[in-house]
């Protein structure tokens, strides 16, 4: 393999593969990236074998070849030699040479043969989803994602594929967080006989992350096929390939209430910094913060005790629609859902002290309730 | 030969052809689906095993396969996982499915109350429902216990067991040090055996527990439902029975459940730190019985066993350490595996309040205290004469004096290797601490004792328990 790249490229197609590498201790390989030539491209490869990561980048190739080594070596070395424009790569007896400016590497690498092979789509892709939007919702997802491997259908984000949005959620049975993004059908046709089958799967939560990682701010959208158990994305010219978790995901658009009785509209920074506050007033894990709801004076409390601590309470002016009400939360689970806010204002729905609340933003000088975010807390009952 | 058996048969012969690590990575959770006209159809976990079996494997296997069955004409692979419906099963989430939502409503409702109580793991509350606690942690389960030459024939034992209840070991008796994987053994039995079956009773207890609740029983004079309770049970597994030691009427009530649970071929899992013969005061009839089954022993991991341990245990815990770094702790930490995990805990935490890499020196840093040159601070001549003199029950003025029994100058001697070997202090030293000795008595005394250790099973073990507990002041 002898071939000549910018430096650029390269580093970009290192940095997008190289975090799924090197979790395994069984198979030596799998620390590797694979380099390989691939019709006028040279092709990055990495994988843990439950997510795979490949992508191709121009290059000037004078001999075709393919060698695997070690991911954060040459991530090291390429992320700190200085930027002069272009590296030359080549093969000798199962060592990379890296040349760039006035460095030069030898990486001793392993066999491409032994390396993996990451599945292929069959099919074509289904549908796409907004990029930039994508990497808004998916830290508020994510927050929710539970690490619980005793359920591991709750360890990642759930796909629900309808015909003209996708519904994502995350759950740790705690709390649950849902967004709903607007689709672009790739193949209608193709989509809306898929979906007839199987209109629901979860993506593991390491896939989740990676892809949030290499959506870039000129990224445009998301194109996803699903086939065989496995999901593929296509971010620019990154495509990723993952496993899907097995197993059914709640049904847990049951549990969201249609109705609520009493709805708080409340400016987001205040009652973020009244739950944080009330956070320092309780036990490090154990603790609960008091929601009070005064429609009469306008008004609610958050407050919080700790026996050995002491204790805050913090009023703050609302606009009330409907009775008075109380409930306990967990003060860590509150500001998960708070951070996640991306409007000045928020609406906070309420049932009574024993039922889900509810948190919405909510936009313009009505107060209109958006749909397009849910976060779902459970009080803790007395 | 049914479609099981003649993949086991196949997989037999490919683990000989192929690297252990190449097999366990690509044929782990691998299936026959079907076998019909030639064509076998194999099950295997993701995407990455199917197009590696299929493109590098396929000879080996085809191979194997036809060994056993010559008429097998074509090989395919399909991505199942035999916990649940292969994903095209997956229906339309059907609004009918009111069990599992009432779990998640159930779930997100206690979750208000998660501080207060622990969550139970669905798979064990789910179908049995039993009114009793059986006590095993789905934490512990023999996929993450991490084989090496010292807990080899343990672990074989106790999987064994878990296969084939009350019928091969019976009872089962494993011995080993602090913090070496006992418990993760017993609780991986529960664990496999619940997984195999669900409807099987299992009782996990620490035989202090047991004693405390025999004495409430005796209290609130039910002890008959005491007893009737275990004597249902499938599967005993009772955790550090050396504190039995000493409870006399403790000790009779386990006897008679025991022996209820043994007559009917139930099966018992038994631990401890010590072999039963060590164990002072359990009473004959008792340690017969635990001699009567097989005994095995967990030793300390060897550096490779702690090597693999600190790459599973980091890489469980997405964090990142190098060769040397992992090599240098496993060097320095030798004596058990909780402290072991201990020191990488101490790691990950040093590495994320000073947001710094655990480069070999930053590793050496953090570990400073902990190891200090491998011995640890503040133990002394006194603690070892002290933990000498209570372990054999001989006042430290006899072992000090002249007196020449049999019994107090092995006891002596003991001493006097562990000053020298735990403490290295020197010979002349050693022997001005033993009233004035010369250093050539003690140089006889560690020698001796070094040799008896090499074919004597008594003196080791004594030696091994005294070095504990000169390390647990």
């Amino acid at each position: 393999m002898k071939l000549t790249c910018t430096q650029e490229n390269f580093k970009k197609a290192i940095y997008s593969t190289e975090r799924v590498v090197g979790k395994q201790i069984t198979l030596p390989i799998l620390e590797n990236i694979l380099l390989e030539t691939d019709n006028g491209m040279l092709k990055i490869s990495a994988t843990n074998l439950e997510i795979g990561v490949f992508l191709k980048i121009g290059a000037k190739i004078e001999e075709e070849g393919k060698i695997t080594v070690p991911a954060r070596l040459l991530s090291n070395f390429v992320n700190n030699i200085p930027n002069v424009g272009t590296v030359s790569l080549s093969v000798v007896d199962q060592t990379l040479h890296i040349e760039s400016g006035s460095s030069k590497a030898q990486i001793k690498g392993l066999q491409a043969q032994d390396f993996p092979i990451i599945p292929e789509m069959e099919g074509e892709f289904l549908f796409s989803l907004p990029a930039q939007e994508m990497k808004e919702v998916i830290p508020r997802l994510a927050v929710c994602v539970s690490l619980d491997s005793t359920r591991p259908e709750l360890t990642g984000l759930n796909f629900v594929l309808d015909k003209l949005e996708v519904r994502l959620a995350a759950t740790d049975s705690f709390r649950l967080a849902e967004a709903v993004v607007t689709l672009i059908k790739d193949n209608s046709q193709a989509y809306d006989l898929f979906i007839e089958k199987t209109n629901s799967v979860i993506v593991p939560l390491n896939t989740i992350s990676e892809l949030f990682r290499v959506i870039n701010p000129e990224t445009q959208d998301i194109k996803i096929g699903i086939e065989e158990s496995q999901i593929f994305f296509q971010i620019d010219n990154v495509r990723i390939v993952s496993r899907l978790i097995n197993g059914k995901y709640p049904p847990y658009q049951q549990i969201i209430p249609q109705e609520f009785t009493t709805k708080v509209f409340l400016p987001k920074d205040e009652v973020l910094r009244a739950v944080k506050i009330a956070g320092i007033f309780t036990h490090s894990k154990a603790g609960e913060v008091k929601f009070t709801v005064n429609s009469q004076a306008k008004e609610i409390y958050v407050q919080s005790k700790a026996e050995e601590v002491g204790e805050n309470k913090t009023i703050l002016s609302a606009q009330i629609e409907g009775p008075d009400q109380e409930a306990l939360f967990n003060p860590r689970y509150m500001v998960d859902g708070l951070q996640a806010i991306s409007t000045s204002h928020l609406v906070l729905l309420m049932n009574s002290g024993a039922s889900p609340a509810v948190l919405r933003m909510v936009q313009g000088e009505k107060k209109e309730e958006m749909l397009n975010y849910t976060y779902i807390i459970m009080p803790i009952k007395n | 030969m049914n479609n099981a058996e003649l993949w086991q048969a196949a997989l037999g012969e490919i683990e000989l052809s192929i690297s252990k690590a190449n097999f366990s990575t690509w044929f782990k959770n691998t299936t026959i689906l079907s076998n019909e006209n030639g064509k076998v159809v194999i099950g295997v976990p993701n995407g990455f095993a199917k197009e590696w079996l299929e493109n590098k494997y396929n000879t080996y296997i085809f191979r194997a396969l036809r060994n056993f069955q010559d008429d097998i004409k074509e090989i395919s692979c399909i991505i199942y996982s035999n916990e649940q419906a292969p994903l095209n099963e997956i229906k339309k989430m059907d609004s009918a499915a009111p069990v599992l939502e009432q779990q998640l409503v159930q779930e997100i409702q206690q979750g208000g109350n998660f501080a207060q109580r622990p969550i139970q793991p669905m798979m064990h509350t789910g179908q049995t429902n039993a009114p009793y606690e059986n006590n095993i942690n789905a934490r512990y389960t023999f996929e993450n216990f991490i084989i090496g030459e010292n807990n080899e024939l343990a672990r074989a034992a106790c999987f064994a067991v878990s296969q084939n209840l009350g019928k091969i070991y019976n009872p089962l008796f494993i011995y080993g040090g602090v913090g070496l994987g006992k418990t993760h053994l017993l609780q991986s039995i529960g664990n496999e055996v619940l997984a195999n079956d669900p409807s099987r009773r299992i009782k996990y207890i620490t035989s202090e527990r047991f004693a405390n609740e025999l004495i409430d029983s005796i209290r609130n004079q039910t002890v008959n439902d005491f007893k009737s309770a275990y004597q249902a049970i499938d599967l005993l597994i009772i955790d550090d029975v050396q504190f039995l030691a000493g409870k006399e009427k403790t000790q009779n009530e386990f006897f008679h459940i025991f022996n209820a649970l043994y007559q009917i071929n139930k099966q018992i899992v038994i631990s401890s730190d010590r072999p039963p013969k060590a164990i002072a005061t359990l009473e004959d009839r008792l340690r017969s019985r635990f001699e009567g089954g097989m005994i095995a022993d967990i030793g300390k991991p060897d550096i490779e066993t702690r090597i693999a341990i600190l790459k599973t245990k980091s890489a469980e815990n997405n964090f990142y350490l190098d060769e040397e770094a992992i090599r240098f702790i496993a060097e320095n930490v030798k004596n058990n595996i909780r402290e072991l995990e201990g020191a990488l805990n101490r790691i990950i935490a040093a590495c994320e309040f000073n947001k710094k890499l655990p480069t070999l020196k930053f590793v050496q840093q953090a570990l400073a205290e902990i190891i200090s040159s491998g011995k640890k601070k503040g133990v002394q001549a006194q603690n070892v004469i002290e933990a000498i003199s209570q372990y054999f029950n001989i006042s430290t003025k006899e072992l000090i004096e002249k007196g020449r029994k049999k019994e107090i100058a092995y006891a002596r001697h003991i001493a006097m290797y562990l000053m020298r070997s735990e403490l290295s202090a020197s010979y002349p030293s050693i022997g001005t601490q033993f009233g004035g000795r010369d250093h050539t008595t003690a140089l006889h005394a560690y020698e001796k004792i070094n040799r008896e250790m090499e074919t004597d099973e008594k003196v080791r073990e004594d030696v091994a328990v005294l070095r504990e507990r000169i390390y647990a002041v």
